[in-house]
C-alpha cells in the first residue's frame, strides 16, 4: 500500500487554506455571513390579535411598579424617596425633555420609533423621544474604561455570538426616575437577533439582562420586539423651544 | 397707555407658558376614557414637544373665556395626520379633548378638525361606533 508523504498531507492542508484565504479575500467565502444587518427603523412589534406592544415582559419583576421587582432595601428606599418627591405632580423627566436613559430608552421606544445604523465596529441606535443616541461599539472602537464618561445611558460595548449581538452597557449614573430604576453599579446585557413575525416580517428581538448589586437582590430581565418600518424614517424631537421662548420672552421684559 | 397694554399682554404670554411648563404633568389628571368636543377661536399654537400648546377662545353657556389645552407632542401629532400650517391663530376649530378629571376647563388634545375640514389625531370611540353605525345604514 502507498502511504502518502506526511508532508504532502502538511502540503494539502496549506494549499486549501491559501484557497480558502482567497475565496475569503475575494469575497467568496463570506465569513459574517450569519451576523444580521440590524439597520432600519423599528416599531413596536405587535403579535396578531393583541392589542398591546410585545415586549417587555420581565421575569424577576413583572410589568408592574418597582416595589414587585426584586430590591433590595438600598434599591428601595431611593426610588421610594423619588416617587414621595414627586408624588401628586406626574412630573418625568420626558416631562423635562430629559431623556429616560437605559434600560428604559431601549424598552420603551417603539412608540416614537427607533433607527439603528450599522458598522462593523459601530452600531448606531437613535430613539426618537428626546433624540437619545446610543453608541455600541465593536472591536478596536470600544474606549478604554478610564476614558468613559458615564451617563443616562452609558458606555455599550458590543460582540458576536453567531448571529446574535451581545451588548454589554456600564458606565451609568445612579436613576431613582425610571421604572428599572438602578444604580451606578449597574451592569446591563442585551442580546439582539432576528426572526420572523406572523406575515414572515422581519422581528427585532432583545433580550435584556439587568444586574446591579447595589439595587437587586437578583438579575432583572425582560424582552423587547421591533417590527421594522419599511423605507421609515425618524423625525426630529425638538423639546426645549418652550423653555427657550420663555427666556427670551423674560429678557424682553428686562430690557424694556 | 399702547406700552401699558404690550407689557400686560406680555406678562400673561409669560404666566401662560410659565403655567405651561410648570404643568409638566403625567397623564393621570386628564380623563382618557372620554372624547369631548370643543370649538373655538384660535388664539396661541405651538406644536412642540413634549406637548403642544393651545389656546382657544370658547363661547359657551358659561360665557366667553380663553381655554389653555396641551396635548400630543409634535412628533405624535405629525404621525397623526397634522401638518405644518394647519392650525393658525384666527382659525375656528374644534378639538377632541380628554377632559380634566375635576371638571375645569381644558383637557388634553387627542385630535382636531379646522374648519376646512382637514383633521388629525385618531377617531375617538364614539366617533368610531357614529362611522361604523352609517356604514351599516343605521
Amino acid at each position: 500500500m502507498h502511504e502518502r508523504p506526511r508532508h504532502s498531507r502538511w502540503a494539502g492542508a496549506a494549499q486549501y487554506s491559501g484557497a480558502l484565504a482567497l475565496f475569503v479575500a475575494l469575497g467568496f467565502v463570506n465569513v459574517k455571513a450569519q451576523q444580521p444587518d440590524f439597520t432600519g427603523v423599528w416599531t413596536n412589534y405587535v403579535e396578531p390579535g393583541q392589542g398591546r406592544a410585545g415586549g417587555a415582559a420581565t421575569a424577576g419583576g413583572g410589568r408592574g411598579g418597582a416595589a414587585e421587582l426584586p430590591m433590595t432595601a438600598e434599591g428601595r428606599q431611593k426610588v421610594q424617596a423619588y416617587q414621595a418627591l414627586i408624588k401628586g405632580t406626574g412630573d418625568t423627566p420626558g416631562g423635562f425633555c430629559l431623556g429616560t436613559g437605559m434600560p428604559g430608552s431601549m424598552l420603551g421606544s417603539g412608540g416614537y420609533p427607533m433607527e439603528i445604523i450599522q458598522r462593523p465596529n459601530q452600531i448606531t441606535i437613535v430613539y426618537e423621544a428626546h433624540n437619545e443616541v446610543r453608541r455600541v461599539y465593536l472591536g478596536d472602537r470600544i474606549v478604554p474604561e478610564g476614558d468613559r464618561l458615564p451617563g443616562r445611558n452609558g458606555h455599550s460595548t458590543g460582540r458576536w455570538e453567531g448571529d446574535t449581538l451581545v451588548v454589554e452597557t456600564t458606565n451609568l449614573v445612579e436613576q431613582a426616575d425610571q421604572r428599572f430604576a438602578h444604580s451606578d453599579k449597574a451592569r446591563i446585557v442585551e442580546r439582539y437577533r432576528m426572526t420572523r413575525g406572523a406575515k414572515g416580517e422581519r422581528v427585532l428581538v432583545a433580550e435584556m439582562t439587568l444586574t446591579d448589586p447595589v439595587f437587586y437582590t437578583k438579575p432583572v430581565t425582560a424582552e423587547k420586539r421591533w417590527a421594522e418600518v419599511p423605507n421609515g424614517h425618524l423625525l426630529p424631537y425638538e423639546c426645549n423651544e418652550e423653555a427657550w421662548n420663555i427666556h427670551l420672552e423674560k429678557l424682553a421684559e428686562k430690557r424694556k | 397707555m399702547k406700552k401699558t397694554g404690550l407689557v400686560a399682554l406680555t406678562a400673561t404670554l409669560i404666566a401662560l407658558w410659565a403655567g405651561a411648563v410648570a404643568a409638566h404633568h403625567s397623564a393621570q389628571q386628564f380623563d382618557f376614557g372620554r372624547s369631548v368636543p370643543i370649538s373655538g377661536v384660535v388664539k396661541r399654537f405651538q406644536s412642540i414637544n413634549p406637548h403642544m400648546r393651545l389656546v382657544i377662545t370658547v363661547t359657551d353657556a358659561k360665557g366667553t373665556r380663553d381655554i389653555s389645552f396641551e396635548g400630543h407632542s409634535t412628533n405624535n401629532m405629525y404621525r397623526a395626520g397634522y401638518r405644518d400650517g394647519m392650525i393658525k391663530v384666527g382659525d375656528k376649530i374644534t378639538v377632541y379633548v380628554a377632559p380634566l378629571r375635576d371638571g375645569s376647563d381644558g383637557g388634553y388634545v387627542t385630535a382636531a378638525s379646522t374648519a376646512d375640514g382637514r383633521r388629525f389625531g385618531p377617531q375617538s370611540r364614539a366617533e368610531q361606533e357614529a362611522e361604523r353605525a352609517k356604514a351599516e345604514g343605521k
